[in-house]
């Protein structure tokens, strides 16, 4: 359709698109929104064989979430988040070989950790004809630790909204200062920071599927051990980059959407991982959502994992026994149900997630003996008005 | 659950108006279609010139004020598209020319002068309109109103919101200008009957909608004679004179906003220029001559 | 990592040029639905992100690292 006429057409076209009640372009929310999430989970505990001595019970862990989206003019919106969690319970202080030789977790103190974490944070996005930028700062605090940060964002759509580009930036410090640091012989004052920088874009595929690929990349330097255990040193320095991809795709027969996500990351401790998410959103009539999903993942091991301390190792050389440095898999299953009624959506979610060496898609050489195996469900409210 | 068909009917822009939409439960689709009457009200505040509170009557009333009147981006976006609309037309298609209006009185057959007709078009023109960062210059004497557009665009609107809403089957009809939200149940298309411009209960075609919008544009009144010749209501604003077009179009595009535009810009031209012009366009169309002929184009392949 | 890379670098060239039909503004309901959002459930994503954080190495992605915790 090369003629004059058509040109026309397609002027007009263009104009009409661009029109705010038309064009499918970000913009603020029309309405705000106030949500709710309490969430419980309780790691598993450890069983006799895995440590004779001692604490068998680990973390039990309640989190409240509370977050508030609200328009403030024509251009803007704000976000609010503040968040409290109350955690007990009892993490690994050192392994050691037990009486048969095999490796045994020793978790920490009688009396246990009692442990509460409060965080705020405040945001706001401003919307420019064909995107947006936001900005974003943050405060969190424990007994023992510290961390203020702020991020900056731009999104950008291109292609007839097609086509979205986004990038950001955050910046990280954080303080921490153990409790009995005195009485036993741990840091007393330590800081790390970390910066951290993200790429991302979307891309329309058809009327039903989109795509997207993200890359980020994250530098961390300060105090990188865990101060907590008897013997953990770890580099200064680690850089960490994450290349993750997703997919969504709605059946129309079904009423019913798919969501594929893939992971893949790289740091310079030595550790790999791959994480693969997939979820069905299925409606059920208009106001009803079941949401199965599962989740696998499998990290190798830090260059200087070890999964039994060896306290006589000079201080200058890297070691840790954390479960978290450790070779391993875990697979997560979940479930939720959404419901809505009226301005408000009820949400509640129950997860099971297990961790094992046999999981791992990476060489075990050194299974940990304390990795974590949770159960945790959520109940959440947001409302619209 | 089957969806049910819920028919929400209400007055709006000085039409009848009508959403359609299915949903599975019928108390909710008419919460739903009240909250997307409620769009077509507020672009109705906006920019009716019935309206002394709206704010197109705002903008009319700053004409001549050098300081100009703030508007915001949906206002701005108006203004862009009408200025598309003015290209598009070589000029035909003017959100200025309603000053033009008041001129002729058509029930009493009365011909303005010359001199009438010379002064208010001083006072006609889309090019000296001006608008930079948000704020808008209508010079003195000038006035717009965007008839053609609006309605139109509550159409789209609509829809757009309808849709976001979370409804998949359903369509928007302000008076006539249809938008879709999306096919009937089991992909069916929303059947639509054209009314003739003597008579409503004249269906001169039909067209099955599938996807975008229908958008008519006609004069209604019966034309008048003067001196033996036929003048038609449109006026053209650069001549200050009725044109004598077409009598009645009706357009179908991917959106309703466009329809509205090609149907006007139609409507303003010389009738066999309009014909061609709209032949050129390849969208499927309908329109009525000054002699009462019906011609279509392309309404069987609407889709 | 540079074989994972160039693969998604050409899966994603292909699916760009092969698939980018025209989308038309009313033809977007479906991807504007809730379900079809890359994050549907904001709060949901920000507790897995800071419960994985905690007891797996990995962290990043589709966005900056946000605040820090104890918990690492």
């Amino acid at each position: 359709m090369k003629s004059s006429a058509s040109r026309n057409i397609l002027a007009l076209s263009s104009t009409a698109l661009a029109l705010p009640g038309i064009a499918l372009a970000a913009a603020p929310p029309t309405q705000s929104t106030a949500s709710y999430k309490l969430s419980n989970y309780q790691e598993d505990d450890l069983s006799r064989s895995e440590a004779p001595f001692g604490e068998l019970e680990r973390y039990d862990i309640d989190v409240h979430q509370f977050q508030l989206v609200s328009p403030i003019s024509r251009n803007m919106s704000l976000q609010v988040d503040a968040n409290y969690e109350s955690l007990s319970g009892a993490s690994p202080w050192f392994t050691s070989r037990g009486l048969d030789g095999e490796p045994i977790v020793n978790l920490s103190g009688a009396s246990g950790i009692r442990d509460q974490r409060r965080e705020i944070s405040i945001g706001s996005r401003y919307y420019l004809d064909s995107g947006s930028v936001a900005g974003n700062i943050g405060y969190s605090e424990e007994d023992d630790y510290r961390s203020v940060y702020f991020g900056i964002n731009a999104e950008r759509d291109f292609n007839n909204e097609l086509t979205t580009l986004s990038a950001g930036f955050s910046h990280a410090s954080d303080d921490i200062f153990p409790t009995d640091a005195l009485l036993f012989n741990r840091v007393e004052n330590e800081n790390k920071k970390s910066d951290s920088a993200y790429v991302s874009l979307s891309q329309i595929i058809n009327q039903v599927s989109s795509f997207q690929v993200a890359f980020s990349v994250t530098e961390q330097s300060g105090f990188l051990s865990d101060p907590y255990k008897l013997r953990d040193s770890r580099p200064d320095e680690k850089t960490q980059l994450a290349l993750s991809t997703a997919y969504r795709r709605f059946f129309v027969g079904a009423d019913a959407a798919l969501h594929v996500n893939y992971r893949y990351y790289h740091d310079d401790f030595g550790i790999s991982s791959h994480t693969g998410e997939l979820a069905w959103h299925q409606n059920i009539g208009t106001r009803l959502q079941l949401v199965p999903a599962l989740r696998y993942y499998s990290q190798s091991a830090a260059d200087f994992f070890t999964n039994v301390d060896d306290i006589l190792k000079p201080l200058n050389e890297f070691q840790s026994s954390d479960y978290r440095l450790a070779a391993f898999g875990a697979i997560s299953g979940g479930l939720s149900l959404i419901a809505d009624i009226g301005s408000y959506r009820a949400i509640f979610t129950a997860e099971r997630y297990v961790a094992n060496e046999k999981y791992s898609a990476y060489a075990v050489s050194q299974p940990s003996t304390a990795l974590v195996s949770y159960n945790r469900i959520s109940l959440g409210i947001e409302y619209s008005f | 659950m089957e969806p049910k068909l819920t028919r929400f009917t209400f007055k709006a822009m000085g039409s009848f108006c009508e959403i359609q939409l299915f949903d599975a439960s019928r108390v909710h689709g008419k919460q739903l279609a009240r909250k997307l009457s409620s769009e077509v009200a507020r672009l109705e505040a906006k920019y009716s010139r019935f309206k002394s509170e709206s704010l197109l009557s705002q903008i009319n009333l700053a004409a001549g004020n050098a300081k100009g009147l703030a508007i915001d981006t949906e206002t701005v976006s108006l203004l862009e598209h009408a200025k598309s609309c003015f290209e598009t037309s070589d000029g035909l298609f003017d959100i200025t020319a309603g000053v033009l209006n008041t001129l002729w009185d058509f029930k009493q057959a009365k011909v303005p002068s010359q001199e009438q007709i010379e002064e208010a078009l001083t006072r006609v023109g889309f090019d000296r309109l001006a608008w930079q960062d948000s704020c808008l210059h209508l010079p003195q004497g000038m006035q717009i109103d965007f008839g053609g557009i609006v309605k139109e665009y509550a159409a789209d609107s609509v829809a757009r919101l309808a849709r976001e809403l979370g409804v998949d089957a359903g369509l928007v009809n302000l008076g006539g200008d249809f938008s879709v939200i999306g096919l009937r149940p089991d992909d069916r298309p929303w059947p639509v009957g054209i009314q003739g411009p003597e008579h409503p209960q004249d269906v001169i075609a039909g067209i099955a909608l599938s996807a975008g919008g229908l958008a008519s544009s006609g004069d209604y009144e019966r034309c008048f004679l003067h001196e033996g010749k036929r003048y038609s209501h449109i006026l053209n604003p650069m001549t200050g004179w009725p044109s004598s077009g077409l009598r009645a179009v009706s357009v179908a595009a991917s959106l309703c906003t466009v329809a509205g535009s090609v149907a006007t810009i139609a409507m303003l031209k010389e009738e066999q220029a309009a014909k061609d012009w709209l032949l050129e366009s390849g969208l499927p169309h309908v329109w009525v001559d000054s002699h009462a002929k019906v011609e279509s184009s392309g309404l069987s392949e609407q889709g | 990592m540079r074989a994972l890379r160039t693969v998604l670098l050409l899966a994603l060239s292909a699916l760009l040029l092969n698939a980018c039909m025209e989308v038309r503004a009313w033809e977007r309901g479906y991807l504007a639905r809730d379900e079809m959002a890359w994050d549907p459930d904001v709060l949901e994503s920000a507790l897995n992100d800071h419960i994985f954080f905690s007891k797996e190495a990995s962290s990043g992605g589709n966005s900056a690292a946000g605040g820090g915790c104890g918990c690492n």
